[in-house]
């Protein structure tokens, strides 16, 4: 379905989205065309802009979850996570030359990534559908990026922008859930060895499994649901932190492994 | 008396008292770091004269971030004695501190004696087990307010810990998920690695900067690492509870 973008708000919002990443400059907030704080209709303008990227060919490779900090929530005034779009181009390697250009206004996180083995397509899961569905865990880095200028977002801005979304790395070794604890995990990033963000498995929603959880019954319940080979970033372990040209982060994950991050100089 | 002296006696009486004092830097702004380390081994000179005994140290501001909020470069130390062990599992008398803050550590035993320009190895050697612990911080200046030389001069705020069951000395303690709980509830969440990086660095340092004034590391001393995350100021009525990824937790109550 096309719908123009001039129809109606969230077509008028979802095409100010979708100019500012295809010409790489940031828009102003699009909250004033949308209903203060209207959560159904910022996804709306998100599903917008899936549905222009899934018809321009681009693959849907997995999910995000954001907000994942209660501390994050209480900033933005709600009581949930939220969720974005992975599409298979927002993939880079460990270590690999990240180029400034493929984000806009780029910030990193440390995560817990999550690959499913099977599909999940019921909404009634428990946590024990999840050990079943989870093929491996590796750690991972989150580049979020924003299309509004000046990350002036509030939580409709944020949503609407595919929760903020940018590209993400995979560390090189997957892990059997078994294997490491998701919940006590220390985690620390380093830049040029210095500590820039301290954390635990609990700061995501007290365990990076509650937030899969969560996502797995939102995207059945939509119909969109989790399938057989999606990556979940299950949010963020730690405080996010900006980045400059050049920088290198490193993460580590205690028993989950190692990923690191690599901006290219301009 | 000298007037390091009076100030050693003025945060003694502060803390037998639990009653805030006005800050050394306020009336004497040209207190010296070295003076300020003067004052603090009078201090503890008055309580050892009244029987404590001498049981390790404690290192602050191991993190990065509080050394650019404080404005140093240095970390700073304390010394413990066996009046400031407290009992773990037992019940903190908030009314014997003037507002105390528990903070999560890592906690050294020391087996073999340590001083000096040590390496890591060295002082992983000198290792005799690790610990988690909680340490009890509790300024006795006026709001919890100080120059760096104050906080150095009053034990750099120590005022008791408690260290859990101890764990083999191989244990890797350098990236270990921390959660500090209140009631049940998460109040901070962080990494052992907040503590510069890896806590040895941290005893290596304990090693240099207490023999740059004559003393060392002993058999069976214990040494608080740092804080792996913010503080938490105590509350009657409230259980506190620190879990550690792979070393168990450690707890207390907070009474009035």
């Amino acid at each position: 379905m096309t719908i123009s973008p001039d129809k109606d708000a969230i077509g008028a919002a979802a095409a100010l989205l979708y100019e500012a990443a295809a010409t790489g400059k940031p828009t102003a907030p699009i909250r004033t065309l949308l209903p203060e704080s209207d959560i159904d209709a910022a996804y709306r303008v998100q599903a917008l802009n899936t549905e222009n990227a899934l018809a321009a060919g681009r693959r849907l490779a997995g999910r995000k979850i954001g907000l994942t900090s209660l501390a994050v929530q209480k900033q933005l005034g709600v009581n949930q996570p939220d969720y974005g779009m992975l599409f298979a181009d927002m993939a880079r390697g460990d270590a690999e030359e990240i180029a400034l250009a493929d984000v806009l206004q780029p910030k990193v996180e440390a995560e817990v990534a999550f690959v499913l083995g099977c599909d999940l397509t019921d909404e009634r899961l428990t946590v024990a559908d999840l050990f079943r569905a989870i093929a491996f865990a590796v750690p991972a880095i989150e580049i979020v990026g924003s299309r509004v200028a000046n990350w002036d977002i509030r939580i409709t801005d944020t949503i609407a922008d595919n929760a903020s979304s940018g590209l993400y790395v995979l560390g090189s070794r997957p892990v059997k859930l078994a294997d490491f604890d998701p919940r006590m995990c220390g985690m620390v990033m380093e830049k040029s060895g210095e500590p820039v963000s301290v954390g635990a498995g609990a700061a995501c929603l007290g365990s990076p499994l509650n937030a899969a959880l969560w996502l797995a019954k939102v995207m059945a319940k939509l119909g969109r649901p989790l399938l057989a080979g999606d990556t979940i970033l299950s949010g963020a372990l730690g405080p996010m932190v900006g980045v400059a040209p050049g920088d290198v982060f490193d993460v580590r994950i205690e028993g989950l492994g190692a990923v690191r991050a690599s901006f290219s100089k301009e | 008396m000298s007037s390091l002296d009076t100030f050693a006696a003025t945060l003694d009486d502060a803390a037998l008292t639990a009653s805030a004092t006005p800050q050394i830097t306020a009336t004497y702004p040209d207190l010296s770091v070295d003076e300020a380390y003067e004052v603090q081994l009078k201090l503890l000179q008055l309580r050892w004269a009244r029987g404590e005994c001498r049981v390790g140290y404690k290192m602050g501001l191991t993190s990065r971030a509080k050394m650019i909020q404080v404005g140093v470069s240095e970390i700073i130390w304390g010394r413990l004695t066996d009046a400031m062990r407290q009992e773990e599992g037992g019940v903190l008398k908030r009314s014997r501190f003037v507002h105390p803050r528990v903070e999560p550590e890592i906690a050294y035993i020391i087996g073999k004696p340590l001083a000096g320009n040590v390496s890591a190895a060295e002082a992983l050697a000198a290792i005799e087990a690790i610990a988690p612990a909680m340490e009890i911080i509790d300024s006795r200046y006026q709001n919890f307010k100080f120059a760096l030389p104050d906080v150095i001069a009053d034990n750099s705020s120590s005022s008791g810990f408690y260290v859990g069951s101890w764990a083999p000395k191989s244990t890797d303690v350098t990236n270990l998920g921390i959660i500090m709980e209140v009631n049940g509830r998460p109040v901070q969440i962080g990494s052992s690695a907040a503590i510069l990086g890896n806590p040895i660095r941290s005893l290596v340092s304990a090693a240099r900067l207490v023999a740059g004034v004559g003393e060392s590391l002993q058999p069976g001393d214990i040494v608080l690492a740092g804080a792996a995350t913010a503080a938490h100021a105590l509350t009657p009525g409230e259980y506190i509870r620190t879990s550690f990824q792979r070393l168990g937790h450690v707890a207390f109550s907070v009474g009035a």
